[in-house]
């Protein structure tokens, strides 16, 4: 692909807008008409490339508009850049690569001051070490998460298994994925994890995992998928090996998902109040048992939650209980004996001057 | 129901994957081959479908693709190759479906997308760590990567430059240098026959 600038600050390809897709197939359709494009680490970039900015002094404000995506390095306008009439062009270089991509995402095709932005990524415009910084970002990443996904995996797949069962009752209403061509994985938000597709595809999950051998009227048109699929030269060898892996995995999960599938379903939809009156009911069974039984010490049984504090033991006849009544009685006893009048004059003083008043005891 | 089931999103992405790979092997129209294929190279950007996609030989289906006369299709067929490139289960498919020499051909393409994605997949097969397969420092391959190097376009020039001084010894760099200096594209000639004109 030529390009008529060759130099930095020159028009690329890449800086072009295409043509939105119109002939998409419904299933595969977005939320937004997108173009055909693909998005690699080489296209993506920290800077940005900003068409179609009024030319109305508003640079501040479209700095100021992008900042809310993350940090800006820097930012000025390519006054060489050729711009249409009473537009100018900016670039803006973001901190990091994710803003950039979310930048992106979120300004293109934004109103701005009458006009329509057009962003894109402007990779040209990197130094060799900010390219190479950003491939080993990357590829740190894919490490990342792929060995994070091992550890996700093992734990998830048998989570896995129960969701299938409800996922089979969903009626078609294919709410598109907006994760489609052009900008695709880039479209999204953190961590690069796509929005997905559903609904629409339970009849064609149950074919991929094999369950289209039980539902032969399930649609005639899986049916044609399916046998062309085999027909076909190509990959028919290998995906013929893999539709039949699948069947068998799944086939051999499908029993399991069955049994697995009605109690964990139900266990997850209880409400909270259904759960703790059940674990109250199987203990009040526990307890009968235990009873009835007189076997299980409390040591055997098995505690699940915090158990209450038990109410302290106290033994009634110890001496060091009346410490307190004791050291009491005896300064009683020491002002008494020491002074004898006048606590009786006050006694008889205070019932002199409220003779009738009754004192009330709430 | 008091709420909405939670519906574990991988599992309609497996049958959406399926979908279009089929799409992909029956359908005759070269426009909907093209959006598939970007659909799926897209897809290959997120590192959580990769099982996926090797389950469903996806990657296979990108290094078929590279053999396509309709440039297009070359060309995101290797975007898909070099984003999941990265990854090393997928590296090491690769590298045993003997994917190596079709990336190398893409570097002759005329698209620039083209050659970028195939540089940068050519750095991910050959990520330090892994056992470096030779042919991906293969002298023809540094010959063209110091062709590159010197190309008037900025993107091209730091990959390659990248490549060179990340992946090669500077033995086998010097060595491509005093090659391109006997022949005039850099590709040696066989010796019975005339050297051509510079």
């Amino acid at each position: 692909m030529a390009s008529s600038g060759g130099q930095v600050g020159g028009v690329f390809d890449h800086h072009v807008q295409r043509a939105v897709c119109d002939s998409r197939a419904k299933y595969r359709e977005g939320r937004r008409p997108r173009a055909v494009k693909v998005y690699t680490i080489n296209l993506e970039s920290c800077y940005l490339l900003i068409q179609g900015v009024p030319a109305v002094g508003a640079m501040k404000e479209l700095v100021e508009r992008f900042a809310l995506y993350g940090a800006i390095e820097q930012y000025n306008a390519l006054d060489e850049y050729p711009a249409e009439d009473f537009t100018e062009v900016y670039l803006i270089k973001f901190l990091n690569l994710q803003s950039a991509r979310i930048a992106k995402r979120k300004m293109d095709e934004q109103s701005f001051f009458g006009g329509l932005l057009h962003v894109c990524y402007a990779p040209e415009f990197e130094t060799v070490e900010e390219t190479r910084k950003k491939l080993q970002e990357r590829n740190a990443y894919v490490a990342r998460m792929t060995k994070n996904k091992d550890h996700y995996m093992t734990k998830k797949h048998k989570g896995a298994k129960d969701f299938r069962g409800d996922f089979h009752s969903k009626t078609s209403g294919f709410p598109a994925a907006s994760l489609n061509t052009s900008t695709g994985n880039s479209d999204l938000c953190l961590p690069y994890s796509p929005e997905l597709p559903l609904c629409y595809f339970s009849p064609k999950c149950k074919c991929s995992s094999g369950e289209y051998v039980d539902r032969p009227s399930n649609s005639s048109q899986d049916g044609r998928n399916f046998d062309d699929t085999l027909g076909h030269c190509d990959h028919c060898d290998s995906l013929q090996k893999m539709q039949m892996k699948t069947l068998q995995n799944s086939l051999a999960r499908h029993g399991a998902q069955k049994a697995l599938a009605p109690s964990e379903a139900v266990d997850r939809f209880m409400p909270r109040t259904t759960q703790l009156q059940e674990r109250k009911r199987r203990r009040e069974d526990d307890c009968k048992r235990e009873t009835l039984l007189e076997a299980c010490t409390s040591s055997n049984e098995v505690m699940i939650g915090p158990q209450l504090p038990d109410i302290p033991k106290v033994d009634m006849h110890d001496d060091s209980l009346n410490t307190t009544a004791n050291l009491i009685r005896n300064k009683l006893k020491e002002v008494i004996s020491s002074v004898p009048k006048p606590p009786e004059d006050k006694v008889e003083d205070v019932h002199r001057s409220r003779p009738l008043k009754q004192r009330r005891r709430i | 129901m008091a709420q909405k089931p939670k519906v574990d999103p991988h599992v309609g992405r497996l049958g959406y994957l399926q979908a279009l790979v089929t799409e992909f092997q029956e359908t005759q129209s070269q426009d909907a081959k093209e959006q598939v294929l970007a659909n799926l190279a897209n897809f290959a950007y997120d590192p959580g479908n990769y099982e996926y996609l090797r389950q469903l030989q996806v990657l296979d289906l990108f290094l078929d693709s590279l053999s396509e006369e309709n440039e297009t299709l070359v060309e995101f067929a290797i975007g898909g190759l070099c984003n999941l490139c990265a990854d090393r289960a997928n590296r090491e498919h690769i590298l045993q479906a003997g994917g190596v020499p079709l990336i190398v051909n893409c570097l002759s393409s005329p698209s620039e997308e083209t050659v970028l994605s195939a540089v940068t997949a050519l750095m991910g097969l050959g990520a330090p760590g892994a056992r470096r397969h030779p042919e991906l420092t293969a002298l023809p391959v540094v010959q063209c990567m110091l062709r590159f190097s010197l190309s008037a376009s900025a993107r091209l020039r730091n990959l390659a430059q990248i490549f060179l001084e990340d992946f090669c010894s500077p033995s086998q760099v010097a060595e491509a240098r005093s090659w391109q200096a006997d022949a005039a594209l850099g590709i040696p000639l066989p010796r019975t026959e005339a050297p051509q004109q510079p």
